[in-house]
């Protein structure tokens, strides 16, 4: 089943192409890696396809939209050439999500305890014990104060910040490999942004698990990452160290995003939109490369 | 909180029932059909009809009778019954047992089909199964219970005769129990025999009666589970490795009982309403066929008795309806 060689990368994404089912794509021909304890930010507009790298990885694409083509390689293992339980276990076992609107990510009905410790003792069979004394550590670990308390809480009776917390310590707690963390901050008002953003850096470090950041906020890859990928209409534009992106961008539109992102230096220029021409372009190009994409599939 | 809620429901059903008190006492006095009439003879003359009429009251003004019948009721004398000559009290408890059962069972048929498929539904949602599962729910639910009955009756009764088509219990059964609820004192004394043969008169009207609320729960209880399989939390567990039946079960049902409870309760308030037709096609000895033999001997008492027991029945079910909304709604709990 799995294929491990030497070095395997935490996340291998090879030539992913994803679509409706009309096959309009959606991902195109999209590859990446993730190193072990490495933060790769996924940049892009609304609709870049940023999420949807993620989703494809876990296996939550809705279910109309489909891989085409392409390999992801979690820790060396193929998760396409597995059956779908395997799949799905074998995803649950090695990477955590940590989503986008800590109010609707918890279950309204049930208490915060068991929807941290469930997975835990029954997804990777620890004792309730051993479960409930990680939750423990866990929550103490993201400043909640009365660990106990929260875990006999109900959604409703928590701050958003909390929830997310919370959702944060859930996704370290069985210690995965990789984390796919989506927009954690976009749901969150902005001081809350900070401390969110700060723990799962420091976490991440801790634990030296490997992180994909999806976020359309420059600043937060700045922050955050080690490698950015910056992605338009689903195609990869540019990929390299974050460093590099931020000093010597190599695509005009990675310049154009970070002349728009806003900075708190009131000396500064004004930010300045993404120029209509780049875009015009870039529009060009994805439409040459889906004619030439469907060419090939024809022949 | 709970209390003061529980406190002001019991204060409008006490004023909903002095209101069905009203409109029944009347709407039998003034519709057509006569108990005293019924009584007498053939060729009895007007003064002997005016004499029973004084024996039983009904020579006096409505509004007289109402206080005299209403002062009786407040003291727990419902009047006797014209023609059982029992009390009406009496007559109406000793029969609400076997509704309250039958009902009872009905109910617990109509979760349990109509839950077992809605979750099927939603396992299989987006394929032929589910279609299938929608056609035949539709197709049940169009059928009214009476109708199920007299299926029933044919297919098991007369075609493939196995089960017993009327009465409440096979009748060569000694039963000397102290209430009138067979199941529940059977169980308790561990009296199998009483239990099995009640179950086995009761499934034939228990569908019927079960049948139509299954097909609606079903059809409610799948789009409430589809609704809540497209939430955050719901992809979160499928994230976390639970399958998609442990993810319906565990995150999404709960959810989606909390919609279909409040149909539930008032399909239910339909289901014993609908006990009066099906009792009486199987000669089940419960309120509704006694209802059915109080109007047509225009018994007026009974009528009444039973037309305020039902009344009181559905309040009850209501508020028992809303209490467990708010116990399965964390949110609600602390007001």
């Amino acid at each position: 089943m799995t294929m491990t060689t030497a070095h395997a990368h935490t996340l291998d994404i090879i030539n992913l192409n994803i679509a409706l089912p009309r096959g309009q794509r959606l991902l195109r021909n999209v590859s990446l890696q993730l190193e072990p304890g490495e933060v790769r930010a996924l940049v892009g507009e609304s609709g870049a396809g940023k999420s949807m790298i993620g989703k494809a990885v876990l296996g939550i694409l809705p279910h109309r939209i489909k891989r085409t083509e392409g390999e992801i390689l979690l820790e060396g293992a193929h998760l396409n050439a597995m059956t779908p339980a395997t799949r799905r276990s074998t995803v649950a076992k090695m990477s955590a999500l940590i989503p986008q609107d800590p109010l609707t990510a918890l279950n309204p009905v049930r208490k915060i305890g068991p929807q941290i410790t469930d997975p835990l003792t029954r997804i990777h069979g620890w004792s309730h014990q051993r479960a409930l004394a990680r939750a423990r550590e866990l929550l103490d670990r993201v400043h909640i104060r009365a660990p106990d308390r929260v875990m006999h809480s109900y959604p409703h009776e928590l701050s958003g910040g909390m929830r997310q917390r919370i959702l944060i310590a859930a996704a370290f707690a069985p210690s995965p490999r990789l984390i796919v963390a989506d927009e954690p901050t976009t749901a969150l008002d902005v001081t809350v942004q900070k401390q969110i953003l700060r723990l799962i850096r420091e976490l991440q470090r801790e634990t030296g698990t490997a992180v994909l950041f999806v976020t359309h906020d420059m600043g937060v890859v700045a922050k955050i990452s080690q490698k950015v990928t910056v992605l338009f209409a689903g195609r990869v534009i540019e990929d390299a160290a974050t460093r590099t992106v931020f000093e010597n961008p190599a695509h005009p539109y990675t310049q154009a995003l970070i002349a728009a992102t806003p900075t708190p230096n009131v000396s500064a220029e004004p930010f300045q939109p993404v120029p209509a021409a780049l875009i015009t372009e870039l529009h060009r190009e994805t439409l040459a490369a889906d004619a030439l994409y469907a060419q090939r599939g024809r022949r | 909180m709970l209390l003061k809620t529980v406190f002001v429901r019991l204060l409008t059903t006490a004023i909903t029932l002095f209101g069905v008190a009203i409109v029944v006492f009347v709407l039998v006095r003034v519709a057509p059909g006569n108990p005293i009439a019924m009584m007498l003879p053939p060729g009895a003359t007007e003064k002997d009809i005016a004499a029973l009429n004084a024996v039983y009251g009904f020579d006096k003004s409505l509004a007289e009778q109402f206080i005299i019948w209403l002062g009786g009721v407040l003291h727990g004398d419902f009047g006797t019954s014209i023609t059982l000559r029992q009390p009406v009290a009496e007559l109406v408890l000793g029969r609400l047992p076997a509704t309250l059962e039958l009902s009872s069972i009905a109910l617990l048929l109509a979760v349990a089909l109509g839950g077992c498929v809605a979750v099927i539904g939603a396992r299989k949602r987006g394929t032929g199964t589910e279609v299938g599962l929608d056609l035949t729910s539709g197709a049940v639910l169009s059928v009214p219970d009476f109708l199920w009955g007299l299926i029933f009756v044919l297919v098991f009764g007369v075609l493939w005769p196995v089960l017993s088509i009327s009465g409440r219990v096979d009748p060569r059964i000694d039963i000397d129990f102290t209430t009138n609820f067979y199941i529940f004192e059977g169980l308790l004394r561990g009296r199998l025999d009483v239990v099995g043969s009640t179950l086995s008169h009761m499934l034939m009207p228990a569908m019927s009666l079960a049948l139509p609320l299954a097909a609606m729960i079903a059809q409610l209880l799948k789009q409430n589970l589809k609704e809540a399989l497209t939430q955050d939390y719901t992809t979160l567990a499928r994230v976390r490795g639970f399958s998609e039946t442990a993810v319906i079960l565990r995150e999404a049902l709960r959810n989606a009982a909390l919609p279909t409870l409040a149909l539930v309760g008032v399909q239910f308030t339909f289901l014993i309403g609908g006990t009066v037709i099906v009792e009486r096609l199987f000669a089940f000895e419960g309120l509704g066929n006694m209802a059915i033999d109080a109007v047509i001997n225009r018994d007026l008492p009974l009528i009444q008795g039973i037309v305020l027991l039902f009344a009181a029945l559905f309040t009850v079910i209501n508020l028992l309806v809303d209490l467990s909304y708010t116990f399965l709604n964390p949110r609600l709990r602390h007001g």
